[in-house]
């Protein structure tokens, strides 16, 4: 709702009190409040040094709140006698002068070099502890799908065809998008460069298998975790918080069986396609770069590719996804169902497991590249 | 009971002809409840009856389809911000506490916002209005998720204070809170009632609540509100009203009645 913000200074209609009197025999006239409260200080200055035998008399005081009356309280404490207290006045000075008021306790600060270190070890701890959570849920969820695919009565058809439609079929025009952009920003780059030596049609090479072997399942990957990871922490955390996998599991119900096999199955069958439409669309992007740059028909350009790529790209590509949608997949279970009671830890988790699911893709892909190379693939 | 006897009798806010629609559902149709200086008013009514409905538009969060909030005569809508903050103040169910901030923090927030007390001083005043919530200091630079139940109703009370508001919105100021902790928040709202003269909306299913520490209930059934004091409300032959006042959880809270308002 708008409400139009107002500075408290510069009102004419703004509350005041004045002390009026000399030497120790004071009254204080007008308004007492937290608005006030500086000038009430200021009108008693001189009384700052505690003396006895001082009187203040409240009688014309109109109103009074609780820090009027804290105020009030700490000059009865130097030996100020309060009198003429108005009856309206007087239970809430009563009860302010009543409490039991300690100063609020200081935080213990920490020096800045001893909380660096106590960073550092944090930080390494809770590392180590992360991998050995992954390890042992990405065994558990290896373990749980296995016996799935053992025992398919066990399966949950109807869930993994939602989680299908939901992270397959939905995501296929950014992921396309994304594919044909990422294949242009290459086209680009190659025709730039190899220019200088000439060798300009080279670029087709650049851009279909940087496409096939790494782009399009890099990117597919990346948007899912992106995508389909943050929802698969937050569905589970949301649920977690609610209590409804306490139920299922009084119910007899196993949550690893329940709620993280069929994702998991659902996006090792989805990413692959995914990242299978994110070759063709690459390629077409290519296509349209060949046209642009090169002055390459679309028919010369299909009539070229086979020349340059060879089915190893095509499925050192393929290969790699169903790996980092099983990863993504358990990672995002996993801090799913870490989540806590409150609300902001969905929050947290769902930001952990998009950071460990992108990480843990780029890791693989390394691996993987280093594996390929070795084997001369 | 001084502040509360002698200022009564002067309408502080006042709700007029109040409808609220949801689809075609109708939560109110007409509502009018007149509000009165210092006194300890209570909203019951059954569950989806629309209390907390009311409340959010008895506090200008909600805009009525129909009609209008007045408080001390003037819209609410038009009320400045400085100006609302220091009238009104909201205990909301779940306290509402800021989780980023402790709750030292939590009750400077308004104070910072809207005044310009010096800053050992809001420390001060944070200390005080812990006392006065019957809070710890040490409670003062915890943060809300390290508090229990009954600590962050205190804490929100705390804050709902912050600026020592004219009228104090409560919604289920005791509920998920055991019995020896619900009898503490009557306690305070008595209190604070007493020696404060704020005036107390507390939208409530607690029968103990309503019967031992109200000056008058305000009932929602059928879309609007009966308002009378607890002994008239027993006489209703309204069947709702009678069901409530008369059902086997209200024989507790009338002999708590007996026993708070006998001595």
């Amino acid at each position: 709702m708008p409400r139009n913000p107002q500075k408290p200074s510069a009102d004419p209609t703004r509350p005041t009190v004045l002390a009026q009197g000399d030497g120790n025999a004071l009254a204080l006239d007008g308004e007492l409040g937290i608005a006030t409260l500086a000038d009430a200080r200021s009108a008693l200055k001189h009384w700052s040094k505690p003396e006895h035998g001082r009187t203040l008399d409240l009688s014309g005081l109109r109103s009074l709140d609780t820090p009027g009356a804290l105020f009030l309280r700490d000059l009865r404490l130097q030996g100020v006698s309060l009198t003429g207290v108005r009856a309206e006045h007087k239970s809430l000075l009563d009860l302010i002068c009543g409490l039991d008021l300690v100063p609020l306790p200081k935080v213990p600060s920490v020096g800045r070099w001893r909380q660096l270190v106590v960073q550092i070890g944090k930080g390494g701890h809770d590392v180590a502890r992360a991998a050995v959570d992954v390890t042992t849920f990405v065994g558990r969820t290896a373990s749980w799908t296995l016996r799935g695919l053992v025992h398919p009565a066990s399966l949950r058809p109807g869930s993994i065809s939602r989680h299908v439609a939901e992270t397959g079929i939905q995501a296929l025009p950014i992921i396309g998008l994304m594919a044909v952009m990422i294949a242009v920003v290459i086209g680009y780059q190659g025709v730039a460069q190899l220019r200088r030596f000439g060798g300009e049609d080279f670029t087709i090479n650049l851009v279909a298998v940087s496409v096939l072997r790494e782009m399009a399942v890099i990117i597919t990957a990346i948007m899912v975790a992106g995508r389909s990871g943050s929802a698969f922490t937050a569905e589970i955390g949301v649920m977690k918080t609610r209590q409804e996998v306490d139920a299922l599991q009084v119910m007899g119900m196993e949550p690893m069986q329940v709620l993280v096999v069929p994702r998991v199955i659902a996006l090792v069958i989805t990413l692959p396609l995914l990242t299978f439409f994110a070759d063709i669309m690459g390629l077409l992007g290519g296509a349209v770069i060949s046209q642009f740059l090169l002055d390459m028909s679309p028919t010369q350009y299909l009539a070229r590719l086979p020349q340059v790529v060879d089915g190893s790209d095509f499925f050192v590509g393929l290969f790699k996804a169903p790996v980092f949608a099983f990863f993504i997949a358990s990672i995002a279970c996993m801090h799913g169902l870490k989540v806590t009671g409150s609300a902001e830890s969905v929050g947290r988790e769902t930001t952990r497991a998009v950071v460990k699911a992108i990480f843990l893709v780029l890791a693989l892909d390394a691996m993987f590249s280093i594996v390929f190379e070795k084997m001369g693939i | 009971m001084t502040a509360r006897t002698m200022t009564k009798a002067k309408t502080i806010l006042s709700a007029r002809g109040i409808s609220n629609r949801f689809g075609h559902q109708v939560v109110h149709d007409n509502l009018s409840l007149d509000i009165m200086r210092g006194e300890i008013i209570g909203i019951a009514g059954g569950s989806g009856s629309g209390k907390s409905v009311l409340l959010r538009t008895l506090v200008g969060l909600h805009e009525p389809d129909a009609g209008e909030i007045l408080i001390n005569g003037k819209a609410v809508q038009s009320i400045g911000a400085d100006e609302i903050a220091s009238l009104i103040g909201v205990l909301f169910q779940q306290g509402a506490l800021f989780s980023s901030l402790t709750v030292a923090q939590n009750i400077i927030v308004p104070m910072r916002e809207h005044s310009a007390v010096a800053t050992d001083e809001q420390e001060r005043i944070a200390a005080m209005k812990l006392a006065l919530a019957g809070l710890p200091a040490e409670a003062g630079i915890k943060f809300p998720a390290a508090l229990s139940g009954g600590m962050v109703k205190r804490a929100a009370f705390a804050r709902a204070l912050a600026l020592d508001p004219k009228i104090l919105f409560l919604d289920e100021p005791t509920s998920d809170l055991d019995p020896i902790a619900a009898s503490g928040i009557d306690a305070l709202i008595r209190q604070l009632n007493d020696s404060l003269g704020v005036t107390v909306v507390i939208v409530t299913h607690d029968l103990t609540t309503l019967f031992t520490i109200c000056d008058r209930i305000a009932v929602l059934v059928d879309r609007n509100v009966t308002v009378a004091t607890v002994e008239k409300l027993m006489k209703s032959d309204h069947p709702w009203i009678h069901e409530f006042f008369h059902g086997p959880r209200a024989e507790g809270a009338m002999k708590a009645r007996k026993a708070s308002h006998g001595k």
